[in-house]
């Protein structure tokens, strides 16, 4: 059937209505201004207990450490928390910034915004790189980030108003907090009039953020075509629990008409002549490589079930014989084609796809017909296979209520998945779950489920904590032995495994693992390189791997790009090059598009250090707040090896080969149990090793804390930092 | 619409066209600000101009480039970004962006280089438009 | 008998890249494949036979989510 990309429920209601109950609790003008070679200097920092509304300068000292981005928010995060801060104390912050070469619209994937705040789920920073217009539309109103402290008495909004030189607190008591009716009325009640819809940007959670730890934001963009509001989002970690528990309804940016040249950069013949570049070569390789512009990430559904990657039945398996029934040819027909899908100007890759008319089928918009941002692979992935659910509509179902309820379909698709396996092993049960069926399979119980978080009530407030208190939870009430609980609960340091199997690649257990904020896959991918290329061997090519690539990864995150474009299209000779890997051409890119705008010559070992230095403050302040050890840097099992008997049994002939190959056992006449006892033993002190190999890399100790001589070498040797440090030296 | 098409069998690679269409685009003379470029390619003319194909309207962000009434596909520059998807994923290359000169341009099937054109290699041909993007 | 990505591979008369990929299932679209060391270019997977003996390195680049 043929899909209209222009036909939706109208979910405006009375705009002006709505407006009008607004009261103004604070009100300022501000001058706007555009950015100098990609920076303001100058910030928006709000209080929302006592009202402040102030700007601030950026010093050249926050710029050389710092960059911008990520660096940014944990630079702000630091100095406004104290080691005893929690996600809901006032003083925890919700910052949002781009990042100096965030907004130009040459280069694809440069509209990203960085949230940071104290997550819910692991008590230490989370960041989440996410687009959408709000970041750039708020630089280019003359803000490089905002910082959001204190928290409301009431349901608020804030709105920074360039044009009319205005920022305000407002009371905002009857809009809906469901994302994609919030953005829809936000933004027709600050616009001016039609052709002003694109250059208004708004990020709210959704009422599941009041009663989950797992609320996500929404940064909404206009689509032209399509004449709606669509959603992107910062998905990791909490980010809109943090912000419903501010009382934040929704922020509003309202802009100036964008042009391409607002960042004012150095050389903008520079950076047109790369991104020119980059539209080539989507252009010319995209539909032979991964079909980003038609897919988006969806084009990885099959390929993870072809390498057994695929998280089925949480994490048990890694494919499954229903797969094609949500691979990307079911997708490819169920986006819409042909029309520009990026999240912001300038991005050829337009991997934002959008399902139009998905017929809601359960829930308070059952019967509407709405369009899907999505979904990505992640989310396919997660709330799909990993739950044990091949239905394309039940999944656009799931993938649209995490959205509009502001929930992680990545940390929703794993502890529905966890619950589901708790269902399988008996450890959950009708009486434990208040009569919820949560088997594998189920999409109605899925959906029960998510709208038992909206709501508040049920089962749904105990799955809303996450994988790590459910665990806890579950051992104190006698459900489970805390053992098995612990192996098959996908988490580290309180957050969710992403969608990637990682039991056949020792490198990825580190990739998930030893990352900063939690296990997502942002830091390192390594699985292709380690387990089918075979390229890394040794513990020490395998942490060289975990040192670049996190490293590097983190730059994206500091100047507001997205990661896609670097590695997910490929120049034509990319193959020719010594470490293609890296993308070397990208790679240079990157260090063109930097210089271009900010007129500061930068190369890729300085790229490096910009990174280095931020990511290791991020392991301090992980430190401060008492985590990032190694402690905290162990998987559960299930992403180490086979748990159970079956997963065993499912893969015997590769364990029963690695028994006699690499621990000279023969498996011959031992039980499984056996088999699975010693494959455990060997697999967790490789893990071990492994933590020393990469610990050794980074310039840490062997407990994980970066010693003096490394804060000093990434320019990180403040006074502060080094006090914490110390402690655990 | 009207379409240009150059002769290869009559130009003498003189570039004339290309001249008058910088001038009348940008009042400028060199090429670099020209939407026709006219290079040697295995002995012959090739013309490397707008064919009015339309690629360009769907992959336009803001809906900048639009088809006219005529069939001749149109930038309004107020409403352009600058982002220069259209001259990536232009097929035949002729979505054009020069130095200091914000927007992209194209041929407008104006007629100016026709008449500059000393050997007449250029014309502007009646095409139909019918099911191209607009 | 061949080696690929360092695993044996049984060898067939005729065998191409494009065998190997088929034969080890592997669907990613961005790979680089060398055989004996030489560098095979994608449109010629389908031409390319590889010869008894050979060390094949299909090597995938990244990607991902």
């Amino acid at each position: 059937m043929a899909y209209d990309y222009t036909k939706r429920t109208d979910l405006k209601g009375d705009v002006d209505k709505q407006k009008q109950a607004h009261k103004v609790l604070k009100e300022i003008t501000f001058k706007p201004a555009l950015p100098q070679r990609g920076y303001n200097d100058r910030t928006l920092y709000v209080n929302l207990t006592d009202l402040t509304i102030e700007e601030r300068p950026v010093t050249q000292q926050m710029k050389d450490k710092f960059i911008g981005g990520r660096g940014f928010g944990l630079w702000f995060l630091w100095n406004a928390t104290q080691a005893s801060t929690r996600w809901n104390d006032p003083e925890n912050e919700l910052i949002i910034a781009p990042g100096p070469l965030a907004g130009n619209t040459q280069y694809p994937g440069s509209g990203k915004s960085l949230v940071v705040t104290l997550s819910p789920m692991t008590d230490i920073p989370i960041d989440c790189n996410v687009g959408g217009y709000f970041g750039p539309l708020m630089k280019f109103c003359g803000f490089d980030a905002l910082e959001i402290q204190g928290k409301a008495a009431r349901d608020v909004i804030l709105v920074i108003d360039g044009p009319k030189g205005r920022i305000a607190i407002e009371e905002a008591p009857l809009e809906n907090v469901d994302s994609h009716v919030a953005a829809e009325v936000f933004t027709h009640q600050y616009a001016d009039d039609e052709k002003d819809l694109p250059n208004v940007s708004v990020v709210s959670a959704g009422r599941a953020a009041d009663h989950t730890r797992i609320g996500c934001l929404n940064f909404s963009w206009y689509d032209l075509r399509r004449k709606a509001t669509r959603l992107k989002q910062a998905g990791r970690g909490g980010t809109g629990t943090v912000f419903r528990d501010k009382k934040l309804k929704a922020l509003v940016v309202h802009g100036f008409p964008v042009k391409g040249d607002q960042n004012n950069p150095a050389d903008l013949e520079r950076i047109a002549r790369i991104g020119v570049k980059m539209h080539k070569e989507l252009h010319d390789f995209d539909d032979s490589q991964c079909h980003m512009r038609r897919q988006g990430t969806a084009h990885l559904v099959e390929i993870m079930d072809a390498y057994d990657l695929l998280p089925v039945h949480n994490f048990q398996y890694g494919n499954h014989p229903d797969t094609p029934r949500i691979n990307s040819q079911v997708w490819d027909k169920r986006f819409t084609q042909g029309i520009p899908d990026g999240c912001w100007y300038g991005c050829s890759m337009a991997c934002s796809k959008g399902a139009d008319e998905h017929q809601v089928m359960t829930g308070p918009y059952r019967g509407h017909s709405n369009t899907v941002d999505g979904p990505e692979y992640e989310t396919a992935a997660g709330v799909g296979a990993n739950c044990g659910i091949f239905d394309p509509d039940w999944l656009l179902e799931c993938n649209f209520y995490c959205d509009v309820y502001g929930i992680d379909t990545i940390s929703f698709g794993t502890l529905c998945a966890f619950c589901m396996e708790c269902w399988q092993r008996g450890i959950l049960n009708a009486e434990r779950t208040g009569g919820l069926e949560i088997k594998f399979g189920s999409g109605p119980a899925q959906l029960e489920l998510m709208h038992q978080m909206a709501e508040g009530r049920g089962f749904g407030l105990i799955a809303g904590q996450g994988v790590a208190r459910m665990k806890k939870i579950f051992a104190e009430k006698g459900w489970g032995e805390a053992q098995l609980l612990n192996d098959i609960g996908m988490e580290v340091k309180g957050l969710e495994f992403s969608q990637y199997m990682s039991k056949e690649s020792l490198a990825q257990q580190g990739g998930y693992s030893l990352t900063n904020k939690g296990p997502q896959h942002d830091e390192a991918w390594l699985i292709f390189m380690d387990m089918v290329n075979k390229q890394i061997p040794t513990f020490e090519d395998k942490a060289e791997a975990l040192f670049y690539f996190p490293i590097f990864r983190t730059w994206f995150g500091l100047n507001g790009l997205c990661k896609l474009p670097w590695n997910d299209i490929e120049p034509a000779d990319n193959a020719r090059t010594p470490e293609p890997a890296k993308v070397p051409e990208h790679v240079q890119n990157y260090c063109e598009l930097f210089a271009g705008i900010t007129g500061r010559e930068i190369d890729r070992h300085e790229l490096l250090r910009m990174s280095r230095g931020v990511y290791n403050f991020q392991r301090v302040f992980n430190l401060r707040q008492g985590k990032g050890q190694r402690a905290h840097d162990r998987p559960p099992y299930r992403a180490v090896g086979p748990v159970t008997v079956e997963e065993y049994t499912s893969r015997a002939e590769r364990y029963d080969k690695q028994l006699k190959e690499i621990l000279g056992v023969d498996p011959a006449g031992k039980s499984v149990e056996e088999k699975m006892a010693l494959t455990r033993e060997h697999r967790e002190a490789q893990y071990e090793k492994l933590m020393d190999a990469v610990y050794k890399r980074r310039g840490w100790t062997p407990n994980g804390v970066p010693t003096l001589e490394t804060l000093k070498e990434v320019g990180m040797d403040f006074p502060e930092l080094v006090a914490v440090v110390e402690q655990h030296l | 619409m009207k379409v240009l098409v150059g002769d290869p069998g009559k130009c003498k690679l003189v570039h004339a066209c290309e001249a008058a269409c910088a001038k009348v685009l940008h009042k400028k003379t060199g090429r670099p600000h020209a939407a026709i470029r006219v290079d040697p390619v295995e002995g012959q003319p090739r013309f490397q101009v707008c064919n009015q194909c339309g690629e360009c309207i769907t992959v336009c962000p803001t809906g900048a480039l639009t088809r006219a009434k005529s069939g001749i596909v149109l930038l309004k520059k107020d409403l352009c970004v600058a982002c220069y998807m259209c001259v990536g994923f232009c097929p035949s290359l002729s979505m054009v962006r020069a130095e200091g000169v914000l927007p992209p341009f194209k041929c407008i099937s104006c007629g100016q280089c026709v008449k500059a054109c000393p050997e007449k290699a250029l014309s502007l041909v009646e095409q139909p438009h019918e099911g191209l993007p607009s | 008998m061949i080696t690929v990505n360092g695993d044996p591979l049984e060898h067939e008369e005729g065998l191409t890249v494009q065998g190997i990929l088929e034969a080890k299932n592997y669907k990613f679209p961005l790979l680089i494949a060398f055989v004996n060391g030489k560098l095979v270019k994608r449109e010629d997977y389908r031409t390319t036979v590889v010869p008894d003996g050979a060390v094949v390195q299909i090597t995938h680049l990244m990607g991902g989510g």
